[in-house]
């Protein structure tokens, strides 16, 4: 800035000295001399002093100008330093989101907690849904199940549910206890009791109720103790996986476990062991299409043997066998199923020799805008002549045609009509109808 | 000729420049191989495991939506559905959710097995399985 000053005044000197070198020219041709050379010492003088002013105002100016820039300093300090603590505050910011979200990461990675899971229904009907004998409101099922992760490939599930009895009473059962080891997705090792992996609606919609469209299971697939005719839980080991093909995936299941034994009319699947070494072996494979025309539809087959006894004097000794198989086709719009079982037992204590029995089902179900509408025909042809059947408190033949909808009132919550007609066709024969209402709800 | 010679340029062009909005990234941990056929079964639970690797996919509520409707292709009340049946079934339990694009991004980085999804252009410390 001084030195931009200082060439200032030398250059307005070196203009005054140029104007005072040539007037003398003009003047000369002008008039006398002396007059000339006053003339011009009086020009000079004007010009000394105007360059003087100039020069004094340029002084006034640089002072002006230094006083500006002390005063602008320590402002110029301030703001600077206050940029660099919001930069300051900013990093730590930063930081300390990057440090928060890393512990986020780190701590849902962490698999050794428990999760918990349930489900539950009530309802209200001219018929319990599990015994035709009582009408009015009833409280169905509140099941919890409980997944813990304990590791890579050890996993478990436990399966807790508090049920109401066919004769009223409030009973609690282990449903599920079984511990497993998962070698590969093609195969994992559970020992435990487990829901006895035959056709399709025992493993996949068992407990409940909201996971399944209908508002109960088929009479004869129903829970040892609500009227079913299956053993549908065993105690035992288990080794199950899916093979992945290009278009879908070969399913299989082979068990082994505690030969069951009918105990006051209901069979129990002797969850510390049997008194006589019996067990009871099956298996099923299937296939589900994933993807192109055919996605959503599965076939399988299954089979089981066991020596059932029971609590009769003398006892019966049952050599039970069935065999049969089961077709799905689950999709956004549809969820059909079909189970079909033949029994053939043998009279393993008795002369009554073999003894053929069936049993099945067809549902249809749409997965409408308003509701999944719903027809069910199911059916139990079982000879009485067969122990196994005549020792079961439920092991009567019967057909049940029913209609029904759910309507699922959120994403956790549902609500379930069904109309059905049941015949029960041998033992004392009688026929009922039932109109039942569910609420049903997961958590 | 010409046509088989730019379009496969374009297409790089396309996969190499940057993140356009309703972009969306699936990763997985820098020790996991998988296949874009396999990010399905991976995050409905029909896949476990990557060879010897654990899988430890996590749901990215930031651009779950996205993932869904682009991906897996199917509604959040589905999603929901098929985890809870394959939950009480299989006792299999569903993603771990994270709540933003960094917080995916510091669990598939740290989690051997780990898979997520996000809606930024990840770096290169973690492994892009596609992009949709």
């Amino acid at each position: 800035m001084f030195k931009q000053i200082g060439n200032t005044a030398r250059g307005l000197m070196l203009g005054a000295a140029l104007l005072g070198g040539g007037t003398p020219a003009v003047a000369r041709a002008a008039g006398s001399e002396a007059e000339q050379l006053a003339e011009l010492r009086q020009k000079l003088d004007q010009s000394l002093k105007k360059l003087d002013e100039s020069l004094k105002m340029i002084a006034a100016l640089a002072a002006r100008v230094q006083e500006l820039e002390a005063a602008r300093a320590p402002a110029a300090a301030t703001a600077t330093a206050a940029a660099s603590a919001e930069a300051q505050r900013i990093e730590t910011v930063e930081t300390k989101v990057a440090q928060i979200e890393t512990a986020n990461a780190s701590r849902v990675a962490d698999t050794t907690g428990l999760p918990i899971h349930g489900f539950a229904d009530v309802g209200v009907a001219n018929h319990n849904p599990w015994n035709a004998d009582l009408k009015g409101y009833n409280v169905g099922n509140l099941d919890f199940y409980l997944t813990p992760q304990l590791g890579e490939r050890t996993k478990a599930l436990f399966e807790l549910n508090f049920e109401t009895d066919t004769d009223g009473s409030i009973s609690f059962d282990l449903e599920r206890a079984q511990i497993g080891y998962t070698f590969s997705d093609e195969v994992t090792v559970w020992l435990g009791r487990f829901h006895t992996p035959f056709g399709y609606m025992n493993t996949a919609l068992h407990h409940g109720s909201w996971i399944a469209n209908a508002l109960r299971r088929p009479k004869f697939l129903n829970f040892e103790d609500h009227d079913g005719i299956l053993p549908v839980h065993t105690v035992g080991s288990w080794l199950t996986g899916a093979l992945r093909g290009d278009d879908g995936k070969l399913l299989y299941d082979v068990y082994v476990g505690n030969g069951q034994k009918i105990i006051g009319g209901v069979i129990d699947m002797r969850n510390a062991g049997n008194d006589h070494g019996q067990l009871i072996a099956g298996g099923r494979i299937g296939y589900e299409w994933i993807g192109g025309a055919a996605d959503g539809l599965a076939f399988g087959l299954h089979g089981l043997s066991s020596t059932i006894t029971d609590d009769q004097l003398p006892q019966h000794d049952t050599r039970l066998r069935v065999f049969g198989g089961y077709a799905v086709y689950d999709t956004d719009r549809w969820e059909n199923i079909s189970e079909v079982y033949f029994f053939d037992n043998q009279d393993l204590s008795g002369n009554t020799g073999s003894h053929r029995s069936e049993a099945g089902f067809l549902q249809l179900a749409y997965r409408a805008t308003f509701g999944v509408p719903y027809l069910r025909y199911e059916r139990a042809a079982l000879q009485q002549a067969d122990q196994y059947f005549a020792q079961q408190a439920f092991g009567a033949s019967y057909w049940r045609a029913a209609v029904g909808m759910r309507y699922d009132i959120d994403l956790k919550s549902a609500f379930k009509l069904e109309l059905a007609n049941t015949h029960i066709t041998d033992r004392a024969r009688h026929e009922y109808i039932e109109a039942l209402a569910q609420y049903a709800i997961r958590f | 000729m010409r046509r088989h010679t730019i379009l496969p340029l374009l297409a790089l062009a396309g996969w190499t420049s940057g993140a356009n909005a309703g972009d969306l990234y699936v990763i997985c941990n820098v020790g996991v191989t998988l296949q874009p056929s396999e990010i399905k079964d991976t995050f409905i639970g029909e896949k476990g495991f990557v060879g010897t690797v654990k899988l430890a996919p996590a749901d990215n509520s930031a651009a779950q939506a996205a993932f869904l409707e682009k991906v897996l292709k199917v509604d959040a009340v589905k999603y929901a559905g098929i985890w809870t049946k394959k939950s009480f079934r299989d006792g299999v339990n569903p993603p771990p959710i994270k709540a933003s694009d960094a917080e995916a991004l510091a669990y598939v980085k740290q989690t051997p097995g780990g898979c997520g999804y996000v809606a930024t252009a990840p770096g290169a410390e973690v492994k892009l399985v596609a992009r949709f």
